[in-house]
């Protein structure tokens, strides 16, 4: 009998984790609705996109990843959207005007709602930059408003205000801001215009500051300002979006619009089997090189290759490498070669930190050279230790750029220097950036279209690993950001760049083109280096095929 | 029994407590921290000091230990750094979807693996036997990631019969079809894996057993083959079998990273990768407690198992 009852016991216990899983599986299964059992890439309502990175939430003022701020973009609208470089199309303002570069008048667009029919209104935009000045709110936006006047050095609010002095409600729909010194509007239109996104106030308007970012609103937005509204987002798997159709451009033709997250080989084959319209690119949804022929030898799909503002570099370590030694080492590493076999051909080599987009750049400002002979002499000249091996620290998760490591660490190897490659993720690579520990470290950046490096070039800045440190360099980069003119800019940060190339703190290494597969039933709609949210309330796909 | 377990349960405690101080020592031994994740360049200094203070990264390590066992013991795991979400909503997304996945695997795999191997073992050095050793050799050297996407190919492309990964057709409104029918591929794979290795454990520890004494004198006694070995064989064979499972009950909760990941299951594995890589230290302590508490429990029903498939094994 004692016996029956361990049995019965062990059994039940046993069996009670297996009926978890069922009870969780069926939660997840329950049936609605079987109209739509057949495969999705014939529905004509629906879209697929692909990305491989999770976002992290959906938080207007707090989205520190990439993919997140990616997808926001859907049914949170910025002020102004850019279809090409430098090229800014209204979104959600109206109008954004300045006369002098300081007084900047923005008008709302007056048929803007929230999604649950509350007006956007310029008291929305204000309350959004007073709750990312406010020194206790958690925020990635910061920098995006610092060129507003009232702002103490760090950016934020003077302690006991919650208000700015230089933002400006003139009426529901109408918004002044004044900047501390003129700045180029362009600047202005980047930093402010497209990555502000407005806050509901009407809904977080009574949240305490130090609570919002755990809102449920971050997760879970409620009201919309976008084309679509958020659906839901089940973890890893998927985000789902509707059509807000009382949108202000006009409701979108898709009625769902769906962000898948998968592995970047899981990309290529459901881009073959349909399942995916397009893959996302962009840094986030990439697909590997080697997958790139594949990809355009699909039947059913289509490849886009477009040129990106963003780039890798190899940066060295300035407190052990003096100019001389870091120019032989530069002039050593074998670009084309990265760029023909590495990446194929869908690159470019570039010097500096400006992709040939950007309206900045500019070949007569130098060139490094590929010299290994040359370079050796340098090296021997410079008395280089040619028995020390240099630490080659590489981030994982670029493909390209791990795979870019072992190249580079030949062709160092051809004159003489010997490397050991070391990868690690991406948090350890910013402690031993800021440490210092490494002698070359590889890293990637994509910028704002504006030219202002400060981040990666100025003394101390939060991205200077090399610890760099020119007092002529620091100068230059603040008179290029507090200039308002274009064209003395142009001066200024052609000088900047002649200096970064004469100096190599770093060596640009290429700018790596985004290439993506779209599926040949998108009608509009796909990867886009400028503007790719601009029109998502026309994107479409034909019916059934 | 009922005073063996309260006894096992009341150890559990202090070695809970010592994993949870090591796990968050260690935690935070790793290089960089949370905030780096979100230092983009665009991000100033100010915010960045901000969000470290909100995050309580600042206080002193005890500091932070201390509260998060004070917050633990109230039931409250804390929210995540990375996703501002309760830890707990964020483990109970997932954690129906890997029970699913490794219960049916691992159902696959003792459906697939105790047969085989007792007919391996029974017929050893037979042409059948020869089969299962090579197989489930196979099954063990061949990495998950390869046999997933071989699957993935094989029958989600050449021959389209089952979805390439997710757990429901997007669009659709799911249903328990639609589920199973993205279940069946990774679930497979991970199922083949472990039957490699269990069709081994079973095969070894029958062979042992059929030499003995005791069997002779079952068939001595004229009982027919198949009650001598799935009766009185496979009986004793199964102490050390039911080892094995109790070891692999912990899988049920780790879940499978590399296979979650390849068929975007959103299991627990996943969720263990990303708050790696973001440092994320709530989810991670939340994480490893949950992996602590199964791998106790697991075992305590292991030994429970124990008395039940051998009546000599008795606790008091």
């Amino acid at each position: 009998m004692k016996r029956k009852v361990q049995k019965a016991l062990s059994m039940v216990t046993m069996s009670s984790l297996l009926f978890l899983a069922a009870c969780n599986g069926a939660t997840e299964t329950t049936t609605k609705d079987k109209s739509k059992e057949t495969g999705t890439n014939s529905d004509p309502n629906s879209m697929f996109i692909g990305l491989v990175n999770p976002p992290t939430g959906f938080n207007p003022i707090n989205s520190g990843d990439v993919a997140a701020m990616f997808i926001q973009k859907y049914f949170q609208d910025t002020l102004l959207e850019m279809d090409g470089p430098l090229n800014f199309v209204p979104r959600l303002a109206e109008s954004f005007e300045t006369t002098d570069g300081q007084h900047y008048t923005i008008k709302i667009q007056p048929n803007a709602n929230w999604s649950d029919g509350t007006p956007i209104t310029a008291d929305d935009v204000a309350f959004t930059i007073n709750t990312i000045a406010n020194p206790k709110s958690e925020t990635t936006q910061g920098a995006n408003i610092s060129m507003l006047a009232g702002l103490e050095a760090n950016g934020k609010l003077p302690e006991g205000q919650t208000e700015l002095s230089s933002v400006k409600v003139v009426d529901e729909k109408t918004l002044e801001l004044t900047t501390n010194v003129p700045v180029d509007p362009n600047y202005m239109k980047e930093l402010f215009g497209l990555n502000i996104l407005t806050l509901p106030k009407h809904i977080l308007g009574d949240v305490p500051v130090e609570e919002l970012a755990k809102h449920p609103f971050m997760q879970k937005p409620t009201v919309s300002s976008g084309a679509y509204t958020f659906a839901k987002y089940e973890k890893d798997q998927y985000v789902e979006l509707s059509a807000n159709k009382d949108y202000y451009q006009g409701a979108p033709k898709l009625e769902k619009l769906f962000i898948k997250i998968m592995p970047a080989p899981n990309l290529v084959a459901q881009l073959q089997t349909g399942e995916l319209d397009f893959n996302v690119s962009k840094g986030i949804g990439k697909i590997a090189v080697q997958d790139y022929d594949t990809v355009k030898k699909l039947d059913n799909v289509t490849a886009s290759v477009e040129p990106t503002i963003g780039f890798q570099t190899i940066y060295f370590n300035n407190n052990k490498f003096d100019k001389e030694i870091r120019k032989a080492l530069a002039m050593a590493i074998d670009r084309s070669l990265l760029v023909d076999k590495l990446l194929k051909g869908y690159g470019e080599v570039v010097d500096g930190p400006y992709s040939s987009l950007s309206p900045f750049h500019d070949k007569s400002a130098g060139e490094i050279k590929y010299n290994p002979e040359e370079a050796k002499k340098l090296l021997e000249a410079a008395g280089y230790d040619f028995n020390q091996t240099l630490d080659l620290v590489v981030p994982i998760g670029n493909k390209v750029r791990e795979q870019s490591a072992p190249i580079i660490a030949q062709s160092l190897e051809k004159i003489g220097v010997k490397t050991k490659i070391t990868n690690y993720d991406f948090p350890t690579i910013m402690q031993k950036g800021k440490a210092g520990e490494f002698d070359l470290l590889l890293i990637g950046f994509t910028l704002t279209l504006d030219p202002d490096v400060s981040t990666v070039y100025a003394t101390g800045a939060a991205y200077n690993f090399m610890s760099y440190s020119d007092p002529k360099m620091d100068e230059l980069l603040l008179k290029g950001k507090q200039e308002a003119d274009v064209e003395k800019r142009k001066v200024i940060y052609k000088e900047i760049l002649t200096k970064i190339i004469d100096d190599v703190p770093a060596l640009t290494l290429y700018s790596d083109h985004d290439f993506a597969g779209v599926n040949k039933r998108v009608q509009v709609g796909k990867p886009k280096t400028f503007g790719m949210h601009a029109d998502i309330h026309q994107w479409s796909v034909s019916g059934a095929n | 029994m009922f005073q063996y377990i309260i006894r096992r349960l009341l150890i559990a405690i202090p070695v809970l407590l010592g994993v949870t101080i090591f796990n968050f020592f260690i935690i935070n031994l790793a290089p960089g921290n949370p905030v780096d994740m979100f230092v983009n360049p665009n991000m100033s200094a100010a915010d960045i000091l901000a969000k470290k203070e909100a995050l309580g990264l600042n206080d002193p390590l005890w500091e932070q230990y201390g509260r998060w066992m004070g917050s633990m013991l109230q039931g409250d795991f804390g929210y995540s750094f990375a996703t501002y979400e309760p830890v707990l909503d964020n483990i109970a997304a997932r954690i129906g979807p890997t029970l699913l996945l490794m219960g049916t695997a691992l159902i696959i795999a003792y459906l697939i693996a105790i047969p085989v191997g007792i007919l391996s073992a029974t017929k050893q050095y037979s042409f059948i036997d020869y089969l299962t050793t090579t197989f489930s050799f196979f099954g063990i050297s061949i990495p998950n990631f390869f046999l997933g996407l071989g699957a993935i190919y094989v029958f989600g492309i050449v021959f389209p019969i089952f979805p390439t990964g997710g757990m429901t057709t997007l669009g659709s409104s799911g249903g328990f079809v639609d589920t199973f029918m993205h279940l069946v591929l990774p679930a497979m794979v991970l199922g083949t894996a472990i039957a490699g290795s269990m069709v081994r454990y079973v095969r070894s520890s029958m062979l042992e057993v059929l030499g003995q004494d005791y069997l002779r004198t079952a068939r001595a006694k004229g009982l027919r083959e198949f009650f001598v070995n799935n009766k009185h064989a496979l009986r004793n064979a199964l102490i050390p079998i039911v080892t094995i499972i109790g070891l692999e009950i912990p899988l049920l909760i780790g879940g499978a990273v590399v296979t979650e990941q390849i068929f975007q299951w959103p299991g627990l594995g996943q969720l263990t990768i990303q708050s790696i890589g973001s440092r994320d230290y709530p989810m991670l302590m939340a994480l490893n407690f949950i992996a602590a508490f199964t791998v106790l429990f697991s075992n305590l029903l292991t030994d429970l198992m124990y008395s039940v498939v051998d009546p000599r094994i008795k606790y008091n």
